[in-house]
């Protein structure tokens, strides 16, 4: 086991981390929102100093990290591409046009459906249901939804990740710490 | 035929989610109606209401909240279910965006009701955006006082509410698995009634537990403010109230409708402009856990928890999915197999491997190696799961396949007889991210 000082936890992260335990009357409460801070902390993804870090900063034993870190399809105990694009193939979607954007996505990024651009910039997945289904076919790359994607304008999305801010596996965990964590002016009567 | 709106009547006032805007229409009112009144009377004007919970058991909200300790000492959790995850529904993802201090107003009251000091919403992971805009109204909330200690200057009143986040896993959203996923553990069902306690006794953190939907929290501030009679005067009378559908697939303006239990379904259709792209084939209700109805069968039915079972279906979580005459009933159906088989937590053996069986069996169909036995395997196989599963989610998975079969066995028998759709010029998605290689098909 690592000791949490060795860690690569940010001097941020780890007030972020006091806060979050405190929300829980046991420190078990706080595995799921520190695996989302560790997915922030190492740049996306989870590898194994990741898991020994969260065990150590929150005592629990790193196999019992790992066994809840690979339970959810959200936390990358594997690296993926910059940009991870999730195609909902749904009922919705996938009645509405899915597996078209998908046929198209795969030629524009010369990849097929589960594989990552060897430059490492896009992965390619088939999504469950978004539960954003009126916008068929919704698409998620990061934090980001986007909605009415189809074959015509499949390139266009490709085009606009690549410019964009945003939209990784690391500013997704951002996010998700950041809504995890109360607004630093909720005031005196928070706690 | 309209919509009655009451949750969503002012969803599109620019600036809903703010406080400001919020207080100027009517928000917070149910809260300090509440505080107004005995603990017991607000669990009293619930009972009146007559409302159900609307994460898809149509559960009495008031028996829940009236089954926790109402003295001693122990502390007492409350919790929001907003990991929405049910195929073909999307209401909770919009309560959160556009109306969250509904559902903070909403679970502020159940907290004084039942004498929570602590509560938890747990979104879903994928609801980055919801998350972001319940954070900001949970933040307000504490500033203006109906969050925190002595809310609203009442010195018996102290309530924190936390935001805690999913990664990604469906099963979290039943509601033991929830809790198991909040205490940090894999998102695993527990024991329930006859087998172990209910949550209301002995939830998280073996505490009295409450847990609803965000859907219902939301209720909550209209039925305080209003009364529970004026709730009860809509809907129907074993169905109470409005509830909001979420219309997708084959229709002109798919989106949220809040209509009135007791609604025809077809009056729902036409709200969202009809269908296009081709005439009524089926439609899915409540979720993709619920029977499908086939057209012909769609006529006469109200939209309430009673009409939907009398049409041999559910209202489950508003789900509401309209499929024309060009969609290939089998390949719906092989999909949603693949979404059970990819959901299940592997916790028991009938579900976890009776999806992926069933979800196998549906590819070989699609592929265009079926044999006809392989239909009675698929009931046979569905057999074995309902009733015989740990939660629910395994009978979840077995109910659509069975009515699919039920009501489109001619259209599983042209796919074994002639290894194609019996949709004209339609073709099958050949990938399959089901678990395990497909057999009888050529890799
Ligand atoms: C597999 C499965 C998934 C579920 N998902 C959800 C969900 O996403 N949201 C929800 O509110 N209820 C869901 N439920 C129902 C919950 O277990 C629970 O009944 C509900 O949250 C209670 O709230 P209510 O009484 O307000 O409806 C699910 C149930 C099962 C079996
Ligand atoms: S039925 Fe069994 S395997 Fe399926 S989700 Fe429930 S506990 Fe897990
Ligand atoms: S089916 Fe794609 S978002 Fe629901």
């Amino acid at each position: 086991m690592v000791a949490a000082s060795a860690g690569r936890f940010s001097e941020a992260g780890q007030a972020q981390l006091a806060e979050i335990v405190s929300h829980y009357p046991d420190p078990g409460g706080a595995i799921l929102p520190a695996l989302w801070l560790a997915q922030r902390e190492y740049g996306g993804w989870l590898p194994a100093d990741a898991i020994a870090e969260v065990a150590a900063r929150l005592g629990r034993p790193a196999s019992e990290i790992q066994g809840v870190a690979t339970f959810y399809t959200m936390y990358n105990t594997q690296q993926r591409g910059r940009r991870h694009i999730e195609v909902c193939t749904c009922l919705t979607c996938g009645c509405l046009g899915a597996y078209e954007v998908i046929d198209r996505l795969e030629q524009i990024l010369g990849i097929h459906l589960g594989q990552t651009t060897a430059d490492g910039e896009f992965t390619l997945t088939e999504a469950e249901c978004l539960n954003y289904c009126e916008a068929a076919t919704v698409v998620q790359v990061g934090e980001r939804y986007f909605g009415g994607v189809n074959a015509e304008n499949a390139a266009d999305l490709v085009a606009r990740l690549r410019g964009s801010e945003g939209c990784t596996p690391e500013s997704l965990s951002n996010a998700i710490v950041e809504a995890i964590v109360p607004g630093r002016n909720a005031g005196a009567t928070h706690g | 035929m309209a919509e009655l709106q009451v949750l969503l009547q002012h969803r599109n006032v620019p600036g809903i989610d703010g406080i400001d805007v919020y207080e100027s229409h009517g928000g917070y009112a149910g809260l300090r109606a509440a505080l107004g009144k005995e603990r017991q009377a607000v669990i009293d004007e619930v009972k009146a209401s007559g409302l159900r919970g609307r994460g898809g058991a149509g559960f009495p909200t008031w028996i829940k909240w009236n089954g926790l300790p109402k003295s001693g000492s122990a502390q007492h959790y409350l919790l929001c279910n907003a990991d929405e995850g049910e195929p073909g529904t999307f209401k909770d993802r919009e309560l959160l965006l556009k109306l969250p201090h509904m559902v903070v107003e909403g679970m502020a009251i159940a907290a004084y009701a039942t004498r929570s000091a602590n509560g938890f919403v747990y979104v879903r992971g994928e609801f980055v955006e919801s998350a972001t805009q319940l954070r900001k109204a949970i933040d307000q909330a504490y500033r203006r006082g109906y969050l925190g200690r002595n809310i609203l200057g009442r010195s018996d009143f102290c309530f924190d509410l936390h935001i805690h986040t999913g990664a990604g896993s469906y099963e979290c959203g039943e509601e033991t698995a929830l809790m198991s996923s909040l205490m940090g553990e894999r998102g695993q069902p527990r024991l329930k009634p006859p087998h172990g306690p209910l949550p209301v006794v002995s939830g998280v953190w073996g505490s009295p537990t409450l847990i609803n939907n965000v859907e219902t929290y939301a209720c909550v501030p209209h039925i305080l403010t209003h009364g529970g009679a004026w709730y009860a005067a809509m809907g129907t009378q074993r169905s109470p109230g409005t509830k909001i559908f979420s219309v997708s697939g084959h229709v002109a303006r798919p989106g949220n409708y809040e209509i009135e239990l007791g609604t025809p379904l077809t009056e729902l259709i036409e709200l969202a402009g009809g269908v296009v792209g081709g005439a009524l084939k089926a439609v899915i209700p409540g979720g993709s856990s619920v029977p499908i109805l086939p057209a012909e069968k769609c006529a006469g039915v109200t939209l309430d928890y009673e009409g939907c079972q009398a049409a041999g279906t559910m209202l489950g979580s508003g789900g509401f999915m309209v499929f024309n005459d060009k969609t290939d009933i089998v390949a719906l159906m092989r999909r949603t197999a693949q979404f059970y088989a990819h959901e299940s937590c592997g916790k028991c053996t009938p579900c976890r491997e009776g999806t992926r069986w069933i979800s196998r069996v549906l590819d070989r169909i699609t592929a265009g190696a079926g044999r006809m036995e392989d239909i009675d395997l698929l009931l046979s196989i569905c057999d074995q799961i309902d009733g015989r599963s740990y939660c629910p989610l395994g009978d979840a998975a077995s109910w659509p396949i069975r009515a699919g079969i039920r009501n489109f066995r001619h259209e599983f028998e042209h796919w074994v007889r002639h290894g194609s759709s019996p949709i004209p010029g339609f073709v099958p998605p050949v990938r399959s991210h089901g678990p395990g290689p497909v057999p009888g098909r050529q890799e």
